[in-house]
């Protein structure tokens, strides 16, 4: 199944961004132990010139992986007819074992991707490059996580075959059985819509009081966070039932899919971008003050902050069109 | 520096054209559909009627006039081992029902 | 305009007239580029075109087939079989197929022979109705003609041409003869209980593997064909295709992405000094990568939206006549078709990653190496 151009695509993303992250990993190595800006020697300049091509590399690479992350998925879907059984996405990846966990690392590798592009900048605004041992760190404990995402799915591609009978999204969504996915989906429709506004509520709350008082960030990231999780569960739990006029039917899969006028992007898309950048806010507070970034951060978080809440408001838009729009009525 | 003289202009006005090329294309794929849509409706119809099983794609042999229907040799049906001898071949793969078969065999592998 | 923007306005404009510097190279390079996208995106959206057409036409083709397999071959299937299918629960009808090849040797192409089992089809003895093709093939112009079929040396059967199927089908009938039953086995001295395979109707779908299991008691030794096999015979067929031809294109994609890296990084003495020159009067060397991304950048979105607006001409209007000599092989019939214009984010997703980031990976290096080079050491 390796032989499809969409999958030869996400294979050489992977594996580009698979080479990229051990060689900038193996120069992290050499960062952590010798970077000193004040050393004048032969190396320190060596490696400040690497340090730019790192940069720029890892930029590329989490670039390709964000639009490989949409590629996986949209994909998945797509294949969904070669498989017996399957009706979207969920069969498409539940034809092995290892289709689930790829997607995982995926969204992970975007999450931190997004985290370290955001510490890059700020990083090369500082005029004494005041977080490289961060960034390089970070390059260092996201590398394993990179080549682990390309491994899983390498795995997973090699491993497809089309005879294998998987499971439509119907038996893993539904209330009746055990496990993570049926959990969420029994969560009362009313409990998980309170949830939702009581986590939207906070993030507005703290990330208000951050643009105004500039104090309440870090609560922002983390709220920003829970709201990440909590909407993805409302999502599967009710959300989902009124974009498909259907009382049972609640896979966060379908949504993505043209029946459902792709309103899944919709939802999606506004959600990953806000909480990645409510995380990079988030760790970007805790350099705060240092000192050559003292004048610099503050404006930056705001701006992260800011735009972070125009995403999270364009997914509660997107929530409340939904339920407006729809024509089942789950309360009253 | 006049504006007009800045070489960004025409390369990003002939970018601009391409991009809006593109949307032509997708202006003729939504123009084009109605009437394509009732091509495709007679064909199903035909499918339907007659209890069509395959495309009239490659229509010199059997196995790829009906490559779902073709027999268990296929496409090696002359000789287990001979080659693909027809161009078609190039864009038939063994159906995908048949069990993948392995060229080169040997006794071992087929339990007594 | 903000300063960011402004600031990369201005490294855009330096960045195309220092490439207007060295046209017919740069020019010459994006040709090939393009030809590139162009060749890997025709074939994506050839394929895709064909993979859609497949699925829908074929949602409509019977839900199981029942071929009878002697000496590891389809035979023919006797007439008594067919009762006991209709027999088993969720079976809706059961129905003998007849239908089979003729070649004529006129004209060296195969026909499907197929007698029609519905009622909307009439015909009588001795007619016939006829895919699009084969009165191409034929010559037969004129409105009535006859259609004389030679089994072999002397012998002549006629049939009156009653119909001529649409040209809108073509897909799938393009090859097709219909005659009548009693036609039929004359015409192949075929006995009279024997068909070509059974087409079963089922009500519902899911209960497909169910009747099957059934079917196999009654009917150990014969082969069962599901709509879903149809269905994934082809699109595997393309996808498997495609994904071949898209390896090979990945060939010519490796040679280009080495021949731009050995561009971007075999610079010219002209372009080594330039360089010099601008860090020398305070480029540092951001400004220099910013500068040469903003060219590949240029070079790759321009080869990029050509050669896929170029591919959606060639496939969707230009009847794909690159790939036409291969998909008429050495048939003597082929429909005559245009596929149903379609574009897709996926495609053009995957389109992209497959052919801008080889560029981008094979030419970042050098350009970082070109950057970050000292002032005086790249000017000396």
């Amino acid at each position: 199944m390796i032989f499809q151009t969409p999958i030869m695509a996400l294979l050489l993303v992977s594996g580009l961004a698979g080479l990229v992250a051990l060689w900038s990993a193996w120069f992290g190595l050499r960062v952590l132990r010798r970077w000193n800006l004040a050393d004048g020697s032969r190396e320190q300049l060596e490696m400040e010139r690497q340090t730019h091509l790192i940069s720029t590399l890892f930029g590329f690479v989490m670039l390709a992986e964000a639009l490989a992350l949409l590629l996986f998925v949209y994909n998945a879907d797509r294949m969904a007819n070669l498989f017996v059984g399957a009706m979207c996405a969920v069969g498409t990846l539940n034809v092995n074992e290892y289709g689930f966990p790829a997607l995982y690392l995926k969204v992970a590798t975007f999450f931190a991707a997004a985290v370290w592009l955001i510490v890059d900048r700020a990083d090369r605004a500082g005029r004494d490059y005041p977080l490289t041992r961060v960034k390089y760190a970070g390059i260092i404990l996201l590398a394993p996580l990179i080549l682990a995402g390309g491994a899983v799915e390498l795995t997973y591609f090699a491993g497809l075959e089309t005879d294998v009978i998987t499971s439509c999204c119907s038996k893993l969504f539904t209330p009746a059985n055990e496990g993570l996915s049926s959990e969420v989906t029994g969560l009362p429709p009313a409990l998980a819509l309170w949830l939702l506004g009581g986590s939207g509520l906070a993030v507005a709350l703290s990330g208000a009081a951050s643009l105004w008082w500039g104090r309440g960030q870090m609560l922002f990231a983390v709220s920003g966070v829970v709201l990440f999780f909590v909407a993805l569960a409302a999502i599967i739990s009710i959300i989902s039932l009124y974009v498909y006029d259907h009382p049972n039917h609640h896979c966060p899969f379908c949504l993505l899919q043209p029946e459902h006028g792709y309103y899944g992007y919709v939802l999606y898309l506004p959600l990953f971008f806000g909480t990645a950048l409510a995380l990079g806010a988030g760790v970007l507070q805790v350099f705060v003050g240092r000192p050559s970034l003292r004048d610099i951060l503050p404006a930056r978080i705001r701006k992260l902050i800011g735009l972070s809440m125009v995403a999270f408001g364009l997914f509660g838009l997107a929530t409340i069109w939904a339920i407006v729009s729809s024509q089942l009525i789950v309360f009253g | 520096m006049t504006p007009a003289r800045r070489p960004t202009t025409p390369v990003f006005a002939a970018l601009g054209l391409l991009v809006a090329g593109l949307g032509l294309a997708a202006i003729h794929v939504a123009v084009r559909a109605p009437g394509e849509r009732a091509r495709l409706a007679e064909s199903t119809r035909l499918v339907k009627v007659l209890g069509l099983t395959d495309l009239a794609l490659f229509t010199e042999a059997r196995y790829t006039r009906h490559p779902s229907m073709a027999d268990l040799h296929t496409a090696f049906q002359d000789n287990p081992m001979s080659f693909e001898h027809f161009p078609s071949g190039l864009f038939i793969a063994p159906p995908a029902h048949l069990p993948g078969g392995q060229i080169g065999q040997s006794e071992k592998d087929f339990p007594q | 305009m903000t300063p960011w923007l402004r600031r990369q306005r201005a490294l855009a404009d330096y960045t195309l007239s220092a490439l207007g510097r060295r046209k017919g190279k740069n020019i010459s390079l994006v040709v090939i580029y393009a030809l590139i996208v162009f060749l890997v995106a025709s074939i994506m959206m050839f394929s895709s075109g064909m993979r859609r057409e497949a699925d829908l036409v074929l949602s409509e083709a019977p839900e199981l087939i029942v071929q009878q397999l002697t000496l590891g071959r389809h035979e023919l299937i006797a007439g008594g079989e067919v009762e006991k299918l209709a027999a088993i629960r969720g079976v809706t009808a059961a129905k003998g197929r007849l239908w089979g090849y003729y070649y004529d040797r006129l004209n060296g192409a195969n026909y499907t022979v197929m007698v029609p089992d519905d009622p909307t089809i009439k015909l009588e003895q001795g007619q016939a109705i006829l895919g699009e093709a084969i009165p191409r093939s034929r010559g037969l112009s004129w409105e009535g003609a006859p259609l004389f079929l030679s089994r072999f040396e002397g012998d002549l059967v006629k049939f009156d041409v009653v119909d001529t199927l649409s040209h809108d089908s073509a897909l799938v009938s393009a090859d097709l003869m219909l005659i009548t039953e009693q036609d039929f086995r004359d015409f192949f001295g075929l006995a009279p209980d024997v068909y070509t395979d059974i087409s079963v109707s089922i009500r519902n779908e899911r209960e497909i593997a169910t009747i099957i299991a059934k079917a196999e008691k009654v009917m150990p030794k014969a082969r069962f064909v599901t709509r879903a096999d149809i269905s994934r015979t082809y699109q595997k067929l393309f996808d498997w295709r495609e994904g071949l031809l898209v390896t090979l294109a990945i060939a010519a994609i490796l040679a280009f992405g080495i021949f731009a890296a050995e561009k971007a990084s075999g610079l010219s003495a002209e372009e080594t000094r330039e360089i010099g020159i601008l860090k020398a009067i305070g480029w540092d060397t951001g400004d220099v990568i910013a500068m040469k991304l903003w060219e590949g950048a240029l070079v790759s979105v321009g080869a990029f939206l050509t050669g896929a607006v170029a591919a959606y001409v060639h496939v969707f209007l230009g009847g794909a006549g690159l790939f036409a000599p291969v998909l008429k092989g050495w048939s003597v019939l082929y429909p005559d078709f245009a596929l149903t214009p379609q574009i897709d984010v996926l495609q053009l997703t995957t389109l992209f990653l497959v052919t801008v980031l080889p560029y981008v990976a094979a030419t970042l290096v050098p350009i970082w190496r070109v950057a970050t080079g000292d002032p005086d050491q790249v000017m000396r």
